[in-house]
């Protein structure tokens, strides 16, 4: 494999200097595993390769499944049924999947993060801009983590604060092992819970023909309106996020996958998007049949989802919906909080990676609490508006993507950095196609806004 | 005692023939402080970057006008 010149400047400079670490240490032990299972042969030993690869795309488009996402999921489903938006949130899918496929090959190739090398390549100027994006829209998710999380425990009846603790409690354990290792198991165990969706929307006995029709046909189509274009918006924004971008790429080096994982990385990261595809659209289908009963779900947080379920599909299902609105949040505060405190070890220079013991990670460990305890206190205040907050929160995440994703295209194509492995002609051309789509469904809801009469003529209501 | 010391200190030989023999250079922590130099970008570069820059800050005076209106 030929990398870039510069990947390979750093090559000559081992030296005595450089000082070896534990979070080295705990790398190479992950590596020294990886390396027995690719010389070994037989079918056993593929699948342990597997195993020990998979990790930052399942868990990146898992915890993209998150407390909004589930809520807006469950808001299509209640407002427009079985139609477009099954095939449709597949489609958003496929793009996580061509975006997300990027950064893991960013990462195996220069074993660095994606908000370091923004600073390095395009300079402070551009990186603030970078960072001040992934900074808002980090912390405007992990708020709307904390309302999925406080509707989820509010469906059993726990009061606000005891769930804001909780989940903070919940968030100091998955790091407290101090091993990407064992923190990617962890999670990954929990994140699979996730699928929790799909025995729900069992239990509404769907009409797998108006399924399948959907799936085929698109059909039926919404209505051409500014509601429409929300929830389209809040449904793309359910999938693909900026801080997807900098947690998978960081997640990969802190893993240390290297340019021969690229493959199996590419696997994951399509496993992952199966999987969360699969939830997403259990979801709708779950909460079809309040649509199909003409049941108003303007605004719903997730408990009212589950408590409206309730007749339906009786108090066990309702508890799994509510269960899964909390998990979804539970999961999501964790990699949310620890993509942002990846982002700000990788710009400030400071050491990064769960590997870290707390002594050592000082740092890392305090912005990635903080953040969440932050976020987690303003859900507590009376009177938020916290639904407008979880749509809104989503529609902003697609209004970013655009610039976060440039970056991102011209990292990829960087001969110089990246060397043989910059995208082909075909991902290009994928990407830009993504890039577009969402800066005309970003412009669509600008002059939704702003020029009602001008939507009015394009068609929309 | 400096804080590499201290790290040195905990790491045995043993361990720095496992990292050495197990991750590529640029892997090693201590390698990550070396700058990738920085990219001359050209001005259709510039160009689409500033563009997108100001369509996200317009959308987020969209946004805002969005909320302050629902809100009334």
């Amino acid at each position: 494999m030929n990398l870039g010149p510069l990947n390979r400047l750093t090559q000559r400079s081992v030296t005595q200097d450089v000082v070896i670490t534990h979070e080295d240490v705990d790398r190479a032990h992950d590596r020294v595993r990886v390396s027995a299972a690719r010389a070994q042969r037989g079918a056993f030993s593929k699948f342990r390769l597997l195993w020990l690869l998979v990790g930052p795309g399942i868990l990146v488009m898992l915890g993209e499944n998150d407390g909004p996402s589930m809520i807006s999921y469950a808001a299509t489903g209640a407002r427009f049924g079985i139609g477009f938006f099954i095939p449709f949130v597949i489609l958003t899918f496929c793009m996580a999947i061509v975006v997300q496929e990027m950064t893991m090959r960013l990462g195996s190739a220069t074993h660095r993060g994606h908000a370091e090398l923004i600073f390095d390549r395009f300079g402070p100027f551009w990186g603030w801009f970078s960072m001040i994006d992934l900074g808002i829209g980090n912390f405007l998710t992990l708020i709307t983590e904390f309302i999925a999380i406080r509707a989820g425990l509010g469906f059993f009846g726990v009061p606000p604060w005891a769930a804001v603790g909780s989940a903070l409690v919940f968030l100091c354990a998955a790091v407290a092992m101090h091993r990407y290792w064992t923190w990617e198991r962890t999670l990954l165990a929990i994140a699979i819970f996730n699928l929790i969706f799909v025995p729900v929307a069992l239990l509404t006995h769907p009409n797998w023909h108006s399924v399948g029709h959907a799936l085929v046909t698109w059909r039926p189509l919404p209505g051409f309106s500014q509601d429409t274009l929300i929830i389209i918006l809040a449904d793309i924004g359910a999938t693909v996020t900026p801080w997807m971008l900098f947690f998978q790429q960081s997640a990969t080096v802190d893993k240390g996958l290297t340019t021969k994982d690229i493959h199996l990385g590419r696997f994951d990261t399509t496993l992952g998007a199966a999987l969360a595809s699969i939830a997403a659209v259990a979801t709708i289908i779950a909460t079809a049949p309040l649509f199909a009963h003409h049941m108003t779900a303007e605004n719903f947080q997730g408990a009212e989802f589950a408590q409206a379920l309730q007749p339906l599909i009786g108090r066990f299902g309702a508890a799994l919906f509510a269960l899964g609105i909390v998990e979804a949040g539970m999961v999501a505060s964790v990699t949310i909080s620890i993509s942002s405190a990846y982002a700000f070890g990788e710009v400030a220079r400071r050491p990064h990676s769960l590997n870290l013991p707390v002594m050592q990670g000082k740092s890392f460990y305090s912005v990635l609490f903080l953040l969440a305890a932050t976020a987690g206190a303003i859900v507590l205040i009376p009177g938020l508006p916290l639904v407008y907050v979880v749509l809104l929160v989503n529609v902003v995440a697609v209004l970013a993507m655009p610039p976060a994703l440039v970056f991102l295209f011209m990292l990829a194509n960087d001969r110089e950095v990246m060397g043989d492995l910059v995208s082909p002609l075909w991902a290009n051309f994928l990407a830009t196609c993504v890039v577009v789509f969402l800066t005309v469904a970003g412009i669509l809801f600008g002059i939704s806004v702003i020029a009602p009469k001008a939507f009015a003529i394009l068609g929309g209501k | 005692m400096t804080p590499k010391d201290k790290v040195r200190e905990t790491i045995t030989t043993s361990d720095q023939e496992l990292v050495l023999a197990s991750l590529e250079p640029e892997q090693l922590a201590g390698l990550k402080k070396h700058l990738i130099p920085r990219r001359h970008l050209k001005g259709p570069e510039k160009f689409v970057m500033w563009s997108l820059r100001i369509y996200l800050l317009f959308m987020m005076v969209v946004v805002v006008y969005q909320v302050l209106t629902s809100l009334h």
